[in-house]
């Protein structure tokens, strides 16, 4: 018993180790893609998947954020804008540091599909049933970080992306 | 070397008896911080989480396809028990941080948070990672052995002797593995990317707007330090997740370490990560060392808690 709960355990270990690290290193070698395939389904269903690129492979050379155009029924607009962590206190910012991260995915090509999700959501807290909103604009907002040649940093403009034009639905109001 | 020595090696890397002291300690910082993020996230919950979410059930499940540990896709759909499923975690990481029936809440916990982030990946960061994945071996480690209410119970009922036995660390030692992977990991993408070889990548992490907590000097800005600042974090990430094994190298690295994610949570908003990552560093504290220093503390607050 003693002997096959060691086998397990070593077993558990090899295969942890071997599955972790062809999961996370990032080496081009055609065995690792072949790996990270056999392993995947494991690894995403008991929760394993990670991976480390803080600031990597290239840091975020952009600040940005994301504003919402809300249009309302009765022709009106207001602009909303997800909580901007350089315009929060300390505290604030610490407890709402979470809508920086959804922010930055939503800016993501392969995220498209949070988009609508956002307008919904943004459609509903901008509404209320005398003043329902019509149509939420997503809008991204970037400046270039540019370093010059004495690494002094000057900002640069604010440029725009639309990101979605959503009409609303009575259903999204609910 | 040869195959046999390998396999020593192995055995007394993973199985050789060891005081389970540091993984009981981890135990505790783990459950804080766990703890620390439910209670950060509280005011949004079902902000996040909730039936009208930001990310809806139906379009995480969309994106992320494929069978997953998530509690919120098999709850009935109302805010009543996803609220309930926080509650859930909230106490069994408070009965696991005070190690009472600690292998049962350490496997809770794993599934509560596991389930979380499942739910909405796109508000998590990596120390959120990190806690996920220690969290799974710490299920497999003797973490109730010591500092625990289940200790203290056992003794009471004569189960156990009054000194700590020493146990197997296997599972302790993947948790190590774990921490030294994410350092030689993110040093490697580094490596990928101009802006780090050309020592410029700080300039762009500290004019992030966003990310920016409390002020930083002006000469940090001067192109020599910023290429060294940029240089030392690689050859630190380097060392943490390579040289860090090297028994004479440790301490020294675990105190740049500590000084080097200090100096990232006075400087970047990233709340908990530091911490998150900072926790996993008494496992590679000696457990001899980790007595004294519990004893030098018990002798200046006349606590014995480590020696019970």
């Amino acid at each position: 018993m003693q002997r096959a709960k060691y086998i397990a355990i070593n077993a558990f270990l090899a295969f942890h180790i071997l599955a972790i690290a062809s999961w996370c290193i990032p080496i081009d070698s055609p065995l690792v893609p072949l790996c990270r395939n056999l392993v995947r389904p494991y690894f995403l269903g008991a929760g394993l998947f990670q991976s480390w690129d803080m600031f990597a492979p290239i840091p975020k050379a952009a600040n940005t954020y994301i504003e919402a155009i809300v249009v309302y029924q009765d022709g009106s607009r207001k602009t909303w804008t997800f909580p901007r962590m350089e315009q929060l206190g300390l505290t604030e910012k610490y407890f709402k540091e979470r809508y920086r991260k959804f922010a930055e995915n939503l800016q993501r090509d392969e995220n498209d599909a949070l988009l609508r999700d956002a307008a919904r959501y943004i459609a509903r807290l901008n509404s209320n049933p005398a003043k329902p909103a019509k149509t939420v604009i997503l809008i991204q907002k970037w400046s270039f970080i540019v370093p010059r040649k004495d690494a002094s940093y000057v900002p640069e403009p604010w440029e725009q992306h639309m990101l979605l034009g959503y009409g609303v639905r009575p259903e999204d109001l609910q | 070397m040869r195959l046999q020595s390998a396999f020593k090696a192995w055995n007394e890397f993973f199985f050789a008896e060891q005081s389970p002291t540091p993984i009981a300690l981890f135990r505790v910082l783990y459950g804080v911080l766990v703890i620390a993020t439910l209670l950060l996230l509280r005011p949004d919950w079902l902000t996040w989480y909730g039936i009208p979410a930001w990310v809806s059930l139906p379009t995480a499940l969309k994106l992320e396809p494929g069978a997953r540990l998530n509690l919120f896709s098999i709850i009935p759909q109302s805010d009543a028990w996803i609220e309930a499923v926080f509650w859930l975690s909230l106490g069994s990481a408070i009965l696991l941080t005070i190690g009472f029936m600690t292998r049962f809440n350490s496997v809770l916990v794993f599934i509560c948070l596991t389930s979380i982030q499942q739910r909405n990946l796109y508000i998590t960061h990596g120390g959120d990672t990190f806690l996920r994945l220690a969290g799974f071996f710490l299920i497999f480690a003797p973490a109730g052995a010591a500092l625990s209410v289940d200790r203290l119970i056992r003794i009471r009922w004569g189960k156990e002797r009054a000194d700590i036995q020493p146990r197997s660390p296997w599972a302790q030692r993947m948790i190590q593995l774990q921490l030294a992977l994410l350092y030689f990991a993110t040093f490697l993408l580094k490596l990928k990317g101009a802006p780090w070889l050309q020592g410029t990548a700080l300039f762009y992490v500290y004019h992030l707007d966003e990310l920016r907590r409390f002020p930083l000097p002006s000469w940090l800005f001067h192109p020599t330090v910023l290429k060294l600042g940029s240089w030392s974090a690689l050859v630190l990430e380097f060392s943490l997740g390579v040289l860090i094994w090297v028994k004479e190298f440790r301490y020294i690295l675990l105190a740049l370490g500590l000084l080097f994610h200090l100096w990232l949570e006075y400087s970047l908003n990233i709340p908990l990560f530091q911490w998150d990552i900072l926790s996993a560093y008494v496992l590679f504290v000696d457990s001899d060392d980790l007595r004294r220093a519990g004893n030098w503390i018990g002798r200046s607050m006349d606590v014995h808690f480590l020696n019970r």
